[in-house]
C-alpha cells in the first residue's frame, strides 16, 4: 500500500466536508472516488495531499521519495504568463531538480504535449493545461498522483487520450493513482478500485466490477435484428432503432444474452446501465 | 533557498505588469522633475525674499541639487503607492490564480517559501530606488547642472556641491530604508488578506495614514521617537546643517527592528495558515 | 583796489565754505582717491541666525569712481553694503560735516564726524564716522540708508600705513525669515510667537581680503 487515509474527517464551520472516511491505494492501481458536486472529493484529496490537515484521522504514506505524492486540486493552476517549458522550469528548480534542456523536453513528451510551443499557457486548451499539470504533479518521481476531476472541461477525444496516459502511468510506471469525478462513466472503464462519497460519507467502496454489478439493474443491448427479439419482449423491454433497454440483473444477463444467440440475434454491445439511486444510496 | 529566490525573480520579471510599474516609476520621477523646476523659481523667491533686502545673489540655486531635493520631497510617498501593487502582487496572484497550492504540492518548505518573497520583494525595492537615484541624478545634472543647495529646515541651509552631493546620496540610501519596511508591510498584508484588491486598498491605507501622522507632533516622547511613522522620513535629518548621526542611526535601526518583526509575523501566519 | 577786494571776498567764503567739510575727512578722502584700481580674493562668512552658509569665496575687482565688481563661480550671498572698502559710496555725493567730538574703543580715541549728503540723490541721510587720526583712516562707520535700514562697518587693517582694510564687519537688520507652512520640512518648530513678531534681528557678515593688483598714486602724509 503506497498510500492510505484512515479514519478522515473534516468540518468547515458547521458543515461536515468528511466523516471517517477510509481510503487506501496501492503500486499500479487506479482507484477512483466519484460523488456529486459537494460531496467531499476534494476536501478528501487536499488531506491526502497534505495542504490541509484534517480534524481527525492519519494519513499514511509509504514512500522514502523526496516526493512521495504530486497532484493537482479542482484545476491545474499554472503561471499564465510563462509557457510550459517555463512552467516546469519553475516548479523543478525550486525543488532543487537537478535538470538539463533534454529533461524537460521528455517531461513534455510524456504527458503528449508539443515541445515547440513557445507562447503562453494562457493561450493553451484545457486539455493541454490538465496534460502540463500531471507533467508537473509528475516532477521529481512521486510514487502516487492524485489528480481531481481530470476529465472536466475536455472533450470526447481528450478524456480518451488522458484516459490512456492515466493508464499508462499506473501500468508502465507502477504509479498509485487517485482519480475523482462527479461523471461515473469517466471512471468506471479505467479503475480498478471505486469509492462513492456522499455528504461526505463513504457509502460504497469495492472493486468498480462489485460495485457496478450492484448497482445495475437495467442494460442497453444493440443488435442490427434487435427488433425481431421474441425472449426480449417477454422481458418488456424497450426499442429504440437497434438498441434494446431490457430489466435485468448482472445475474441473469449472461442467461438472456445465450437466449439471444439462440434467436440468431447478433449483439454488437451490451452495455450495463448502473442506477444511480442505487449507487448513491446509502 | 537559492532556487526559490531565483524563481522569484524569474516569475517578477517574466509579468507585463512589472514593467509597467517600472515605466510609471520612472516617468512620475521624469514629471516630478520637470514640475520642480517650473516651481523652483517660486520656492526660491519665497525662501531668498527678507535676504533680498540685504544680500545680492551670484550663482544659481535652481540646479540639479534643487531638484533633487525636490523629488526627494515627494517621491517617498509616490514611489511606495506603486511598489505595494507590484511586490504585494507577487503573493496575491498566487492565491487568485491558485498557484500558490501547485508550490504547496512541491516539496518545499513554506516559511521558506514566502521568505524568499520577502527577500526579492527587499531586494526589487532597492534596486528600484537604486535606479531611481541614477537617473535623477543624470536627468538633474544632465540638464540643470550642479550647484549649492538652498533648504529651509527651520534655518535656511546652503550646501556646497559637493557637500550637498553627499547628503543626496545618503538621503536616497536611508530613504530606501523607508521603503522597503513598506513593501515588507505590503507582503505581511497580501498574507493576511489574500485578495488582491483588499490587500491594495490595506496597504494604500496604511501609507496614507503613516503620510498624515508624519506631519503630527503628538508632544509625547514614546510617540513622536518610537512610532514607526515618525522613522520612515529620517532622511530629512540630511539637511540639517549639522547631521545628526545619532538620531539618524537610531531611527534607522528601528525601523530595521519594526521591519524584521513585520516579516516573522507574515511568516509565522503563512505557515500556520491552511493554503487548501 | 577793485580787484583786491573781489578777491577778498572770495577768499573770505572760501574759508567760510571750507568749513562746512572735515578737514580729517578731507585728508582721508584725498587718500582713499589715489587708489586708482585693485582686485582682491575676498571670503565671506555670514552670520545671521536663522541662516547657515559655509565660508564662501569671491573676487573683486575695483576702478576709482565705478561700483565694485564681484565674481563667483559658487552660489555668493554677496553684501549690499560693506563691499564699499574705498568709501566711494560716502564720499559719492556733495556732504557736509558735523563734528561730534571723540569716542574711545578699546583705549585709542576716535574722532566722530557725522557725514549729510547735500544731495537728495544720495541713499543714505546720515552716516557717522569713528576716524582713527594717527592714521589716517575710518575705522568705523554707520550708514542709515533711505531704502535699505541702517547698517555698522567696522574696518580691522593689517598695517599702520594701510588705507585698505583686511577685514571688514558689517552688522545689518534683517527680518526673521516667514516662510508658508507648506513649504517646511520635517520638525520645524513653529515658535508662534517669533513667527507672528515683526521683531528685527541683526545679521552680520564677516569680509577678509587678499588683495593683488592694487594701483594707486603715491600720497605724502
Amino acid at each position: 500500500m503506497i498510500i492510505s487515509g484512515q479514519n478522515l474527517s473534516k468540518s468547515y464551520k458547521s458543515i461536515k466536508a468528511l466523516d471517517n472516511v477510509s481510503v487506501t491505494c496501492a503500486a499500479g492501481e487506479i482507484v477512483g472516488v466519484v460523488g456529486a458536486n459537494g460531496s467531499g472529493k476534494s476536501t478528501l484529496f487536499k488531506i491526502l495531499l497534505k495542504v490541509m490537515k484534517p480534524d481527525s484521522g492519519t494519513v499514511t504514506i509509504n514512500s522514502k521519495r523526496k516526493k512521495p505524492i504530486g497532484g493537482i486540486i479542482e484545476k491545474p493552476a499554472l503561471y499564465e504568463y510563462l509557457n510550459a517549458y517555463g512552467n516546469l522550469k519553475i516548479f523543478a528548480s525550486i525543488q532543487g531538480l537537478e535538470t538539463n534542456n533534454q529533461f524537460f523536453l521528455d517531461c513534455l513528451t510524456k504527458v503528449g504535449l508539443p515541445i515547440d510551443r513557445k507562447d503562453p499557457v494562457r493561450n493553451f486548451s484545457m486539455g493541454m493545461k490538465q496534460r502540463l499539470g500531471i507533467a508537473i504533479a509528475l516532477l521529481n518521481n512521486p510514487e502516487c498522483v492524485i489528480l481531481d476531476e481530470p476529465f472536466s472541461g475536455l472533450d470526447p477525444i481528450g478524456i480518451t487520450s488522458l484516459k490512456n496516459l492515466i493508464i499508462d502511468l499506473a501500468e508502465k510506471e507502477g504509479l498509485a493513482v487517485f482519480i475523482s469525478s462527479h461523471i461515473l462513466d469517466e471512471l468506471n472503464k479505467i479503475c480498478h478500485k471505486l469509492n462513492v462519497l456522499k455528504n461526505g460519507k463513504l457509502i460504497h467502496s469495492g472493486t468498480t466490477q462489485e460495485l457496478i454489478n450492484e448497482s445495475t439493474f437495467a442494460f442497453n443491448i444493440t443488435a442490427p435484428n434487435i427488433m425481431s427479439s421474441s425472449i426480449l419482449k417477454t422481458h418488456k423491454a424497450s426499442f429504440k432503432n437497434n438498441q434494446a433497454y431490457v430489466n435485468v440483473g448482472t445475474d441473469k444477463i449472461s442467461e438472456l444474452i445465450k437466449e439471444l444467440h439462440r434467436e440468431n440475434i447478433h449483439i454488437t454491445s451490451c452495455v450495463p446501465e448502473v442506477n444511480m439511486n442505487k449507487m448513491f444510496e446509502n | 533557498m537559492k532556487n526559490l529566490i531565483i524563481a522569484e525573480v524569474h516569475k517578477l520579471f517574466k509579468q507585463g505588469k512589472t514593467y509597467y510599474a517600472i515605466g510609471a516609476i520612472f516617468l512620475i520621477e521624469l514629471i516630478i522633475l520637470f514640475s520642480a523646476y517650473s516651481q523652483g523659481q517660486s520656492v526660491l523667491d519665497i525662501l531668498l525674499d527678507n535676504l533680498k533686502k540685504s544680500f545680492y545673489f551670484e550663482g544659481n540655486l535652481l540646479n540639479g541639487n534643487l531638484l533633487i531635493y525636490l523629488i526627494l520631497n515627494t517621491l517617498w510617498f509616490h514611489l511606495p503607492l506603486i511598489l505595494i501593487i507590484i511586490i504585494s502582487g507577487s503573493v496575491t496572484s498566487e492565491y487568485k490564480d491558485r498557484t500558490l497550492l501547485s508550490i504547496m504540492l512541491q516539496p518545499i518548505s513554506k516559511w521558506k517559501f514566502i521568505l524568499s518573497k520577502y527577500i526579492v520583494g527587499i531586494l526589487f525595492t532597492l534596486v528600484i530606488v537604486f535606479f531611481l537615484a541614477i537617473t535623477s541624478f543624470l536627468f538633474s545634472y544632465g540638464v540643470f547642472g550642479q550647484g549649492d543647495l538652498i533648504v529651509y529646515l527651520d534655518t535656511l541651509n546652503f550646501f556646497e556641491a559637493s557637500d550637498a552631493l553627499y547628503r543626496i546620496k545618503h538621503a536616497f540610501i536611508f530613504g530606501a530604508i523607508s521603503m522597503v519596511f513598506y513593501s515588507i508591510v505590503s507582503i505581511t498584508i497580501a498574507i493576511i488578506l489574500e485578495e488582491t484588491t483588499k490587500t491594495w486598498i490595506a496597504a494604500a491605507f496604511f501609507l496614507i495614514i503613516s503620510n498624515i501622522l508624519l506631519k503630527v507632533n503628538f508632544n509625547n516622547y514614546f510617540l513622536d521617537n518610537w512610532l514607526y511613522v515618525k522613522l520612515t522620513d529620517t532622511w530629512q535629518y540630511l539637511f540639517y546643517f549639522e547631521i545628526p548621526w545619532g538620531k539618524i542611526y537610531w531611527n534607522t535601526s528601528l525601523l530595521i527592528v519594526y521591519s524584521a518583526v513585520t516579516m516573522i509575523v507574515g511568516i509565522i501566519i503563512f505557515n500556520k495558515k491552511d493554503i487548501a | 583796489m577793485r580787484h583786491f577786494l573781489i578777491l577778498f571776498y572770495v577768499l573770505c567764503f572760501g574759508y567760510i565754505s571750507a568749513q562746512d567739510i572735515d578737514l580729517d575727512i578731507i585728508k582721508i578722502q584725498k587718500r582713499t582717491d589715489t587708489i586708482l584700481e585693485f582686485s582682491a580674493e575676498v571670503k565671506i562668512n555670514v552670520d545671521i541666525s536663522f541662516v547657515n552658509i559655509p565660508e564662501k569665496s569671491a573676487r573683486i575687482e575695483y576702478a576709482k569712481n565705478e561700483d565694485t565688481k564681484v565674481f563667483s563661480e559658487d552660489f555668493v550671498l554677496i553684501p549690499k553694503k560693506g563691499l564699499d572698502i574705498s568709501l566711494y559710496q560716502l564720499f559719492k555725493n556733495p556732504f557736509i560735516t558735523v563734528d561730534r567730538g571723540t569716542e574711545t574703543r578699546n583705549l585709542k580715541t576716535y574722532k566722530l564726524i557725522n557725514i549729510i549728503p547735500t544731495n537728495k540723490k544720495a541713499d543714505f541721510s546720515i552716516a557717522t564716522v569713528l576716524i582713527d587720526l594717527d592714521n589716517s583712516r575710518v575705522n568705523e562707520y554707520e550708514i542709515n540708508t533711505k531704502k535699505d535700514g541702517s547698517y555698522i562697518v567696522i574696518m580691522n587693517y593689517d598695517k599702520p600705513s594701510s588705507i585698505l582694510p583686511s577685514k571688514i564687519e558689517v552688522t545689518f537688520e534683517i527680518e526673521r525669515i516667514r516662510i508658508p507652512l507648506k513649504y517646511m520640512g520635517k520638525d520645524v518648530q513653529v515658535n508662534k510667537e517669533e513667527y507672528k513678531s515683526n521683531e528685527q534681528k541683526t545679521g552680520t557678515i564677516f569680509l577678509s581680503f587678499n588683495y593683488t593688483d592694487l594701483v594707486y598714486n603715491s600720497f605724502t602724509k
